[in-house]
């Protein structure tokens, strides 16, 4: 455990590592330890004490040239220390100061949104960044099956045994005691980075564990036809606002932008629920043969009634019509009849005769017998033929 | 000695900064501090920088004082109603006073602490679970009562917690998977591929009858249709006898006539299509083959 040690060294500065505090070196520090053992030593110039020979001379100057150059780059080393207060901000997250531990600001204020900044050099200053805008992704599966990567990616599915061992396979149980997969993925957003950051040892794990128990909890308020079939978005709707709910009664701190919901029978009874579902269909397909024969009786109907008004219309028309027609023609011959009926009767009716005889396809005359007794006339009404017997007795 | 003003500057403020090292520390946002002064707890620091006298007069010791998360295994506990239930819980927990959590665990082990909340939690979770029947973990229509199940844990272990004074507080605690025994599961399988098979022979049955209604109803909807139709069509028939009736006195000033000139109708209506007539010789006009042009002639 890091806890027992005081020295403020071994913390590296604000790094953008994350909220986990760095036990690292950093290179700012490795800085200040080089200078550390460099800067109290200023190589005391050789003394000029005795005549120098070339020798040593040279060797004083070499020492002095040598001398300038660490200068040069002590000084060089610490600008580059302060310098490397400055620190940007990309524009998918916020980053907070904390000088001496304590966040710079409050609330709000104290979130540095994207561009470059300035912070003291650690330990003064110390600099966390905290994604904000990007979506942030955690998939609960405790209540999926066992699936290894590459089944996954291969799309196969692992052997269904006929039970499920509680410590491998994940699922859930819904509220008629059935056992079904349910898995959810939840994409948020960070809404308040202090306190996703500073409230929570691991933030995403509660997330995760929230998720987890808001996908549990629904699954056991439905049953299993309304969670696979009858109200799949019911149920989705359902983990979203106990996911929200929770979020907010734990203070997590985030925003929850999508909630997928997948939910499956176990691979064990696959087949059974699929016939179900088999059986729906063909529920669905009868009701509409049904609803088919149903149209086409109406439509049928609706005709045949419409003919029968109609006729029954354009018959009274008809009567009426010819009748009145009729009774116009009455009042025009009645007074050419009351002239002299009977030769109006003769009249009228010899035309007519006349008339109607030219219509008639085959007239028969029947001329009376010469003893003057009416003749007898026989017909054959197209009476079908009489077959000859075959299956008489033969000959 | 060469008394240069940049080394005097220099080591001034090297000593400066070894001073301050030795008497102050700092503590960050999200932890707290415990100084011991000779091995006793002596005060607690929050975020920012504090004195302390050096080592090894003071010692300091740092907690993270957010929100930890810990779950336990999956474990087996018997429901009211009998049924065994697995379960497994996480909870959010944090140290609230360092003064206290860190003499009571070896110089505040956070898995010593979690050794202990576990054993909590096996507890609460037993006493909890044996209080509730199964239906208060599963039912339709929001009968279930986890956010009161999870209350009531949460409740036992607050309360253990005081009672113990652990400087150790949890703040939440959520139920996030349920289970039944392996051997359960068979059986519950059982169950559910006999539904399935209940499920889907009653829908057949189910769309069978609904298709039989629609059809019935159909046929019935239909006849009604054709009988309210025919009655519509006599009521058409009856008014434009009515109407027919209306020119009726008109015929009626010479009965006749009237009846001679519809008889007349009659009979040419009736010989228009390909017929068949067969007539003696006294039929006007084919009387005149009988004579009757002698007669004509003697006119």
């Amino acid at each position: 455990m890091g806890h027992d040690h005081d020295h403020p060294h071994e913390h590296g500065p604000g790094c953008g590592c994350g909220p986990e505090h760095g036990h690292d070196h950093g290179h700012g520090d490795m800085l200040s330890h080089r200078r550390a053992p460099v800067a109290p030593a200023p190589p005391p110039a050789p003394p000029p004490e005795t005549p120098l020979d070339p020798g040593s001379q040279a060797l004083a100057t070499a020492l002095r040239s040598s001398f300038g150059i660490v200068k040069v780059v002590m000084v060089g080393l610490v600008i580059l220390f302060l310098c490397s207060g400055f620190f940007t901000v990309g524009p998918q997250e916020r980053a907070l100061v904390l000088r001496f531990g304590k966040p710079l600001g409050e609330g709000e204020k104290a979130l540095r949104g994207p561009g470059l900044h300035f912070a003291l050099p650690y330990p003064v200053d110390e600099v966390v960044r905290v994604p904000i805008t990007e979506l942030q992704r955690v998939t609960s599966t405790v209540g999926w099956f066992f699936i290894t990567p590459e089944q996954e990616v291969a799309g196969t599915e692992p052997f269904a045994g006929p039970s499920l061992n509680p410590a491998t396979d994940g699922y859930v149980l819904t509220a008629d005691r059935n056992i079904i997969h349910a898995r959810a993925t939840l994409n948020y957003r960070i809404e308040d980075p202090v306190a996703y950051v500073f409230n929570f040892t691991a933030a995403s794990n509660n997330v995760l564990n929230t998720l987890n128990t808001a996908l549990v909890q629904s699954a056991a308020q439905f049953t299993v036809d309304d969670i696979l079939t009858r109200d799949v978005f019911g149920f989705k709707d359902a983990v979203r606002r106990r996911m929200t709910e929770l979020a907010a009664l734990n203070r997590l701190g985030i925003v929850v932008e999508q909630l997928e919901v997948a939910s499956r029978p176990p691979l064990f009874l696959k087949n059974d629920f699929a016939r179900v579902t088999d059986a729906v269909q063909k529920r669905e397909k009868v009701i509409n043969e049904a609803r088919t024969v149903e149209n086409q009786v109406l439509s049928k109907a609706g005709a045949d009634a419409a003919g029968l008004t109609n006729a029954a219309a354009s018959e009274s028309v008809w009567l009426v019509e010819s009748l009145k027609a009729e009774a116009a023609r009455f009042n025009d011959l009645l007074p050419r009849y009351r002239e002299n009926p009977h030769l109006f009767v003769e009249l009228r009716l010899t035309e007519t005769m006349g008339r109607v005889m030219a219509g008639v396809q085959d007239k028969i005359f029947l001329s009376d017998s010469p003893e003057g007794n009416a003749r007898e006339l026989r017909l054959l009404l197209n009476r079908e033929p009489q077959r000859p017997r075959r299956d008489g007795p033969t000959p | 000695m060469n008394k240069n003003p940049l080394s005097i500057i220099v080591g001034v403020v090297l000593l400066a900064v070894f001073i301050v090292l030795l008497f102050v520390f700092q503590v960050r946002q999200s932890e707290v501090a415990i100084v011991t002064r000779f091995g006793a707890p002596h005060r607690a620091a929050a975020p920012g920088p504090h004195f302390r006298l050096p080592w090894p007069i003071e010692k300091v010791y740092k907690f993270d004082q957010r929100i930890q998360n810990f779950e336990d295994k999956l474990t087996e506990d018997l429901t009211a109603d009998n049924n065994n239930l697995l379960t497994q819980v996480y909870i959010g927990w944090r140290i609230t006073e360092p003064q206290v959590f860190f003499p009571k665990f070896a110089n505040g082990s956070v898995t010593e602490a979690e050794k202990v909340l576990e054993g909590m939690l096996r507890s609460a979770k037993s006493a909890v679970i044996g209080k509730h029947a199964l239906s208060d973990f599963v039912s339709a229509g929001g009968g279930s009562q986890f956010a009161r199940i999870e209350q009531e844990m949460l409740a036992l272990m607050q309360a253990q917690l005081r009672a113990n004074s652990y400087g150790i507080a949890v703040e939440f605690l959520g139920l996030k998977k349920l289970g039944l025994p392996e051997s359960v599961t068979q059986s519950v399988f059982d169950r559910m591929k006999s539904e399935r098979e209940v499920l889907s022979s009653r829908l057949e049955a189910e769309g069978n009858a609904e298709a039989e209604k629609i059809k019935s109803r159909a046929t019935s909807e239909a006849a009604k249709l054709l009988a309210n139709a025919e009655r519509e069509a006599t009521r058409i028939r009856a008014q434009g006898e009515a109407a027919a009736a209306a020119v009726l006195p008109t015929f009626q000033q010479n009965p006749e006539l009237a009846n001679f000139l519809l008889r007349l109708n009659a009979l040419e209506a009736s010989l228009k299509e390909r017929s068949t007539l067969i007539f003696d010789a006294s039929t006007p006009p084919f009387d005149l083959f009988r004579g009757g042009s002698t007669n004509l002639l003697r006119k």
